[in-house]
């Protein structure tokens, strides 16, 4: 029979007659314990051993309980000092007692308790009356405390150990002792003849092909240790949350949208009915680049935005009473916003006339040149819908994006009035934080006014909204700081550490 | 957006709602669509709010907004105005740059220190707000007790003068200033002269109002001090000038209304122009025509006629039914503190928050469409896919950077023919030196990223798939736009090998064929570097990197790197 070396060595340790515990055996067979504890139970498996469990109980003194040995029980203390200050004639002052005994702090409280219980004598107005009969040597928790000193609890009354475990000077601890006996099949396989199975560090592809994998004994690992965590690529945790907005969208029918980052600011402004003297449009707030302007743009369309802007639209429209020049429409900046995207989409520019009923998205990065701070970067991804058809209403907006939210884990959507100068009504949008409870500004909506659609040449209506994406990611994942992922200073090291979303 | 700040119990005597709490007014607030931001250290309360609804910029206008919420004031009211006894004659010479000027006089303001207050507030938020930093439109209020007119004819009036005079054609003592100063020293050493030189700096000549006593004004930029208004002035003179009539006409009808509010009474001024004489403040009132069924349609619910002109009368407007009209339609008027109302869905718009949009039921609209990707984002998706199962880390860059990171840092020269050396896009403004162009490549952006994280374990893979753009100015907007894929491997035994294996593993993803004949490229080690040819056609580079760059980017191991063109990955 062939066996595993620790095997083989604790079966030979092993008698038929004394049963041996694991520590006797681990001495025989110098393994570690648990070695032979792991070899003793396969072996049991195999009916080669038979493993009895039996329970012992081991008491130590605590710290409390070896100052005791040492200084004596307080009470016993009490009493000696008692007997010397004559309290077996006549009660004595306690005070005095205590001084004489060099008892203090809560010791004295222990003392007084124990001393009374113990028979020692009786305490009463302040007073100590001893009892003459008392026999101080003779103290069986004195006593106790010794032998548990000694290692020899076994020879004190049950009683008295637990009464010195509530007072809290013996800890008792219970443990499992496993003995070892050999079963008749275990000896008979002695006689029979055991030997040690080799044992080997890895499997080889020669193990594999000549058979020798059956006769041997892989080496154990410590299979609980940390291993070198392996290093591989992850999706950025951004590109991941936009991949996850794509699909709700996608899912609730809207094609994705593509287009220039840098474009001219008819397609970023104009077309949606910002007065070019509006303070967004302001050097401050706009990155515009230092390039010749857009060579072309529908003409037509021009002189149509250049009408809504000045005269209005329709029989009661009004327009702005701001200065407008063609020259400032072609100047070609970064994109605020991807509604540029949706600008050239409605006009038929981008792809041709779109017939209702149609809804578009992008997840595309914009340029903003007014804040900086952790949830606002010079660049950010918006996310831009935009839902065309007839005769759509504030609660068609409403239930859109009630139902987009709601993909998102976000409900309890509320829906602030709000002013954006290319749709009426707007919105801003309010969702309450899953986690905190609090409300926070989600996005701005609205349907767009129809001095944006007339000039496209849309005659129904288009209900549209944007958000910024890492809002939604700061809000979903407890990102505090942006700029710890976006960005030529991120940390690898979070980056490596971001949970991946599912 | 637009913030002013409110005082409390300002608030609740206007509105006459003196039981609300504090919380119930911001609830009440709210539901207008103006936003508690906090209080001010006065304990005045902060409310954003959209910059359409400028007329209420003030406590008065947010009070009057309110009692039509609480339906305690109800359609467009006007204010009384006496007729006009003062004259503001506008001289030949005022700047063609402003040539437009409007007021009016108030009677019995008897302003307390929180009215005046408000009214310093309202004056200066519409500064901001409609009178775009003062350029478009800007207010000066006066002591009227301190003017002395001008004798018009025989009839009596006075008048004041607006016209235009030199930098050093006259001097005046400015407000917060003890001393005779000219306009142009004004500008030079008045705090304010400072602050509102630049709106003037390309004025042939200079803004300046003149009463018989000389000159008293100095608009756009500060009033004298002999007219400075304190809590003891009862009548004002409140002029404005602008470069756009009807804008300041409007921002002198918000004022009027704020100081109606508070008890004063109007009275008209005549402005005499070379070309002809007009009275203001002109109060106005426009109609427009909206159809029952747009309301309806809009705001998806079903109102009868008369719920409909209650809702218009709670927003402040007139509404009665066009009997001409073909259809159910209502001409809407609208008061001249309005300068929002630029078409009917604006009056749509009231009618839904009188109504109270948040008692809209949602619902999902009944259309059918079918969603999809474009296909240039999905080609996107699929590579990076490829590298991160190829172990890279997938990172997201800035696409503005400054153009020594671009170049410099990387031994590129702008306006060289290799992968990165394309003409700059600078910013005309840019924000920092950080941000000053877009990049013209990744791969400077992914050296960065080595650079910040030397502390971190390696070996660092990364790779990032992104937006580069140069100029060519055959392309319609003059910017060359592409998405580019660019990978680093930092390790102690990086190798062009390294990266050319990776190159390989993507086009064989791709289905696309991969040649790379030897190259030369100023950011790599001569004869380790060869261009990336998709297809037969040249879409990037691959190499290792040039110990003078890895050196630049304080790295202390090699590095090996590719980057092209994403569209290579197309095939076709």
């Amino acid at each position: 029979m062939r066996l595993p070396e620790s095997q083989v060595a604790v079966l030979e340790a092993a008698s038929a007659t004394d049963a041996q515990t694991i520590d006797q055996l681990a001495e025989a067979t110098s393994l570690k314990p648990e070695t032979v504890t792991g070899a003793a139970f396969d072996l049991r498996d195999d009916g080669l051993v038979a493993v009895e469990e039996t329970v012992e109980t081991s008491a130590t003194l605590t710290d409390e309980g070896e100052e005791y040995l040492a200084d004596g029980l307080p009470e016993v203390r009490l009493y000696r000092a008692a007997l010397d200050a004559g309290a077996d004639e006549d009660p004595v002052e306690m005070g005095q007692l205590i001084g004489a005994s060099g008892l203090g702090g809560p010791k004295v409280q222990i003392a007084l308790s124990n001393f009374a219980r113990k028979g020692y004598g009786v305490i009463d107005g302040g007073k100590v009356d001893a009892d003459p009969d008392a026999d101080p040597d003779a103290d069986e928790e004195a006593a106790a405390l010794a032998a548990v000193a000694d290692g020899d609890a076994g020879s004190v009354d049950d009683a008295v150990l637990d009464q010195l475990e509530s007072r809290g000077l013996v800890a008792r601890d219970e443990r499992t002792v496993r003995s070892v006996t050999l079963t008749e099949d275990g000896v008979t396989a002695l006689m029979e003849g055991v030997e040690a199975a080799q044992t080997v560090d890895r499997l080889t592809p020669e193990m594999l092909t000549t058979g020798e994998w059956q006769d041997v004994e892989f080496t154990e690992y410590n299979v609980e240790a940390d291993a070198p965590t392996a290093q591989g690529g992850k999706t950025h945790i951004l590109r991941q949350t936009a991949d996850r907005v794509k699909d709700t969208l996608v899912g609730m029918g809207f094609k994705e949208m593509e287009g220039p980052h840098a474009d001219a600011d008819f397609w970023i402004n104009d077309c949606l009915f910002m007065p070019q003297d509006h303070p967004a449009r302001t050097h401050w707030d706009r990155f515009a680049l230092d390039v010749p302007p857009i060579h072309e743009v529908p003409e037509d369309l021009v002189d149509r935005v250049e009408d809504a802007h000045r005269n209005g639209v329709g029989e009661d429209g009004d327009g702005y009473h701001s200065p407008w020049s063609e020259d400032f429409a072609r100047q070609v900046a970064l994109r605020g916003h991807t509604t540029s995207l949706s600008m050239r989409y409605l006009s038929g520019y981008a792809q041709g006339e779109l017939e209702p009923p149609q809804r578009y998205f992008s997840v595309e990065k914009v340029y903003r040149n007014d804040t900086l701070d952790p949830t606002h970067l010079l660049e950010f991804f918006q996310i831009e819908g935009w839902v065309m058809a007839e005769d759509l209403s504030v609660r068609d907006l409403m239930g859109t994006f009630e139902e987009f939210y709601r993909q998102f884990g976000i409900t309890d959507i509320q829906f602030k009035p709000h002013y954006n100068p290319y749709t009426e009504p707007s919105f801003e949008l309010f969702g309450r934080h899953p986690e905190t409870g609090e409300m926070i500004e989600i996005g701005n909506s609205g349907m767009f006014r129809p001095e944006v659609l007339e000039p496209l040449g849309v005659e129904c209506d288009v209900m549209a909204w944007g958000l910024a994406l890492e809002r939604l990611l700061m809000l979903m994942y407890g990102f505090e700081d942006i700029r710890d992922v976006h960005g030529t200073l991120c940390d690898l090291e979070l980056l490596r550490e971001t949970e991946v979303l599912h | 957006m637009p913030v002013v700040d409110v005082d409390p119990d300002e608030l609740r005597r206007l509105t006459g709602k003196e039981e609300k709490s504090d919380d119930q007014l911001k609830q009440d607030l709210f539901g207008l669509g103006l936003e508690y931001e906090g209080d001010t250290e006065d304990g005045l309360m902060q409310l954003e709010f959209g910059p359409d609804r400028l007329d209420r910029l003030s406590v008065e206008g947010v009070a009057r907004s309110l009692r039509y919420h609480y339906g305690d004031d109800r359609g467009v009211a006007v204010p009384k105005t006496n007729d006009p006894d003062w004259t503001i004659e506008v001289d030949e010479s005022v700047p063609e740059e402003r040539p437009y000027v409007t007021g009016a006089v108030i009677r019995g303001a008897n302003l307390s220190e929180k009215g005046l207050d408000s009214i310093i507030q309202l004056q200066e938020k519409l500064h901001a707000t409609m009178g775009r930093k003062r350029v478009k439109g800007a207010i000066g209020i006066h002591d009227l007790t301190m003017l002395k007119g001008e004798m018009l004819n025989e009839e009596g009036g006075n008048s004041i003068t607006y016209k235009g005079i030199d930098p050093d054609g006259d001097t005046f003592v400015a407000l917060d200033s003890d001393r005779e100063l000219t306009p142009g020293q004004v500008l030079e050493e008045h705090p304010t002269g400072r602050k509102y030189a630049d709106v003037v700096a390309d004025y042939d000549k200079l803004p300046a109002i003149y009463d018989e006593l000389g000159l008293f004004s100095f608009p756009p930029v500060i009033n004298g001090r002999r007219t400075e208004v304190s809590t003891d002035s009862r009548d004002l003179f409140v002029e404005l000038t602008g470069t756009d009539q009807w804008t300041i006409d409007h921002m002198c009808n918000i004022i009027c209304y704020a100081l109606d509010a508070r008890g004063a009474t109007i009275e008209q001024v005549e402005v005499d122009y070379p070309d002809g004489t007009t009275v203001k403040p002109d109060f106005d009132v426009r109609t427009k025509t909206v159809t029952h069924e747009r309301i309806e349609t809009m705001l998806g619910i079903d109102l009868d006629e008369r719920e409909t002109i209650d809702l218009f009368e709670r927003s402040g407007l007139d509404a009665r039914l066009d009997d001409e009209a073909e259809e159910t339609a209502y001409e809407v008027s609208i008061p001249p503190y309005r300068v929002d109302v630029l078409h009917p869905v604006d009056l749509v718009d009231d009618v839904g928050r009188a109504y109270g949009f948040n008692d809209l039921v949602p619902r999902y609209p009944d259309v059918g469409t079918v969603g999809g990707r474009h296909e240039r984002s999905t080609l996107e998706d699929a590579a990076r896919r490829s590298l991160v199962g190829l172990g890279f880390e997938d990172l997201l860059n800035f696409h503005m950077i400054s153009g020594e990171e671009n170049y410099e840092r990387m031994n590129v020269e702008a306006g060289s023919d290799v992968v990165g050396g394309g003409d700059p896009i600078d910013i005309t403004e840019p924000y920092s030196e950080d941000y000053t162009q877009l990049r013209s490549w990744a791969l400077p952006s992914l050296m960065m990223v080595l650079e910040n994280n030397t502390h971190r374990a390696y070996p660092q893979d990364l790779a990032e798939i992104g937006l580069a753009a140069e100029r060519d100015d055959s392309e319609n907007t003059n910017v060359a736009e592409h998405r580019t894929v660019a990978g680093v491997l930092a390790r102690y035994d990086a190798t062009y090998e390294d990266a050319k294996g990776r190159l390989q593993a993507l086009c064989r993803d791709f289905d696309v064929e991969l040649e790379t004949p030897a190259t030369e490229h100023p950011s790599f080690i001569s004869g380790r570097v060869a261009s990336v040819v998709v297809d037969g056609d040249e879409v990037g580079v691959v190499g290792e990197l040039h110990p003078k760059v890895l050196v630049e980017h304080d790295l202390e191991l090699p590095v090996a790197a590719f980057e092209f063109r994403l569209d290579a990955l197309a095939g076709e």
